[in-house]
């Protein structure tokens, strides 16, 4: 395993966008329970 | 007995300081390369001379303080907080000469601001600004994200040990690899791999927003730069609201939050160790506070009911909510809409936000998540030894790229970080007040200053007085080295004068 692996970039871009996105969708979430007042 | 520094201090200070201009200077080559490839002469001639100027200024200090010897820790120190000092002074140069700011403070004041990663301008008719010296006031922010001492290691200063004290000084204090050169390089290289990727997806969406191609990447590079480094200047007056796009707002809450993860997370995510960022306390702890203070902002946004609907109230609640959290500043509201559409509740919830801040070893600014969750367990493992038995042994551990034991001097040191913060948040308050403002928005825009955010609620504005403008100056640049540098500076000064 070394630094330069381009799937190992490629894969860890992707999982750190995906915890990015699980931020944004738990905000929605949000977003929506107190926008309909659930 | 404080010892009076020596010339051979001085001499070391002086040199590695000559260094680093010398690397701010090579920097100023690539607005003037692209001014004259867009046919703005005038824009590249201001960088020719600040570059000359600058260029001059690092010759001149390297070759008269000229040494072979090491940095210590103390003069490491101050040749950071002095570089910083000395980026502001002399990247301001060229945006002077734009003569789109009323005064050269005026300058300074975004110059800082960009270098910090702040966000705050004073920049008048910023839509008429010309290409070449809007890319520098976002390039500054690149450079400033990674650390303008990073610049110099990645280029100048070969693995010697006083690059490490230089690299710590600029709140850098996770050494991602063995040696601080191939860390400083490794920096580089996730902040050109994102910069690539986020001008690509920001320019694609300006496409089919309609806006013109070239036009497009350029803001998309731009955006990208600000928003990765947590920086929050927009090519437009308006800032981000100027898109009036949910993708562009979408992409750029993502590059955000990619900008406030630890560099070192970068590195063990990118060699394959893809379920740290699960693990990580930082990581979870930002997601904890992001989704905390949302909360808090959401409550008070739905009792004024300014927003209706989900969609209305994440583009303008949330959006302006993780801009602050991440550090960043970007806004898609008007600054006045803060006190004219939002209640106390909500600005309150920003306010803790912008304070908390992202990781450590991250472009972000503020207290930080590592310091939040060594603080918060701390507190834990009191209550615990309360709670049990006299005999039982509580052992606190947390998980930090490897599980850590939680001892006492690292939670003194958050605490100690955590209060240097509060104080210097008060402080700017105080200030604030002291001119007129009422508490809470004083507290805002100081809050914003020395946490290195940049959203404003309409206090920052060229009419406001010198010494606030001086202050904020200060928090910018006390809060971007996180307090070390500048004491030890202070120190420096008090022991010319008084030492023995």
């Amino acid at each position: 395993m070394r630094l330069k692996d381009p799937v190992n970039i490629t894969l860890g871009i992707a999982v750190e966008i995906l915890y990015a996105f699980g931020i944004i969708s738990a905000a929605f979430l949000v977003c929506l329970l107190i926008a309909w007042q659930i | 007995m404080i010892l009076k520094p020596s010339p051979q201090d001085l001499k070391n200070i002086g040199y590695y300081l000559g260094k680093i201009i010398l690397g701010l200077g090579l920097m100023m080559f690539i607005p003037v390369i692209f001014g004259i490839a867009l046919g703005e002469i005038n824009p590249a001639l201001d960088f020719l001379i600040g570059l000359e100027i600058t260029l001059i200024f690092g010759l001149v200090l390297s070759k008269l303080c000229f040494t072979e010897e090491d940095l210590s820790w103390m003069q490491g120190m101050i040749v950071v907080s002095l570089s910083w000092l000395a980026a502001t002074l002399l990247g301001a140069i060229p945006l002077y000469l734009s003569g789109h700011w009323s005064s050269y403070l005026d300058t300074c004041f975004d110059a800082m601001s960009g270098f910090a990663t702040t966000g705050l301008t004073l920049v008048q008719d910023l839509d008429h600004l010309s290409l070449t010296h809007n890319l520098w006031r976002h390039l500054i922010m690149f450079i400033g994200g990674q650390g303008i001492v990073i610049v110099a290691l990645s280029f100048f200063v070969k693995g010697a040990s006083g690059a490490f004290k230089m690299y710590v000084g600029e709140a850098r204090d996770e050494r991602i690899l063995p040696n601080v050169v191939h860390t400083s390089r490794f920096i580089w290289l996730v902040s050109i791999t994102y910069l690539i990727l986020g001008t690509l997806a920001l320019g694609t969406i300006g496409v089919f927003e309609g806006m013109k191609p070239l036009n497009a990447f350029f803001h998309g590079a731009c955006v990208f730069m600000a928003a990765f480094d947590t920086g929050g200047f927009a090519p437009q007056s308006q800032n981000i609201l100027y898109y009036h796009s949910l993708p562009f707002e979408a992409v750029t809450i993502v590059i955000m939050l990619l900008g406030a993860i630890n560099f070192k997370l970068h590195y063990h995510i990118w060699m394959g160790n893809r379920k740290e960022i699960l693990k990580n306390i930082e990581t979870r702890a930002l997601f904890v506070a992001i989704m905390a203070t949302f909360l808090v902002v959401a409550l008070g946004l739905n009792q004024k009911g300014v927003y209706a609907g989900a969609i209305a109230l994440f583009r303008k609640g949330f959006y302006q909510l993780v801009s602050g959290h991440t550090g960043t500043g970007f806004m898609t509201i008007y600054a006045q809409q803060f006190i004219s559409d939002w209640n106390h509740l909500a600005l309150v919830g920003v306010i803790i936000a912008m304070g908390l801040g992202g990781a450590v070893c991250s472009t972000t600014g503020a207290i930080k998540m590592l310091r939040i969750g060594t603080v918060f367990k701390a507190l834990l493992e009191d209550i615990k030894r309360i709670i049990l038995p006299d005999k039982a042994i509580v052992v606190k551990k947390m998980h930090h790229i490897k599980d850590i034991f939680l001892e006492d001097k690292q939670a003194r040191a958050a605490l100690l970080i955590t209060l240097a913060y509060l104080c210097l948040y008060g402080l700017g308050a105080l200030i604030g007040m002291w001119f007129g403002y009422p508490f809470l928005e004083s507290l805002f825009e100081s809050t914003s200053a020395a946490g290195n955010v940049g959203l404003s609620c309409g206090i920052t504005a060229v009419t406001m007085p010198a010494a606030l403008k001086l202050t904020y100056i200060f928090q910018m640049w006390a809060g971007r080295l996180e307090f070390m540098s500048v004491f030890t500076l202070i120190g420096f000064l008090v022991s010319v004068f008084r030492g023995r």
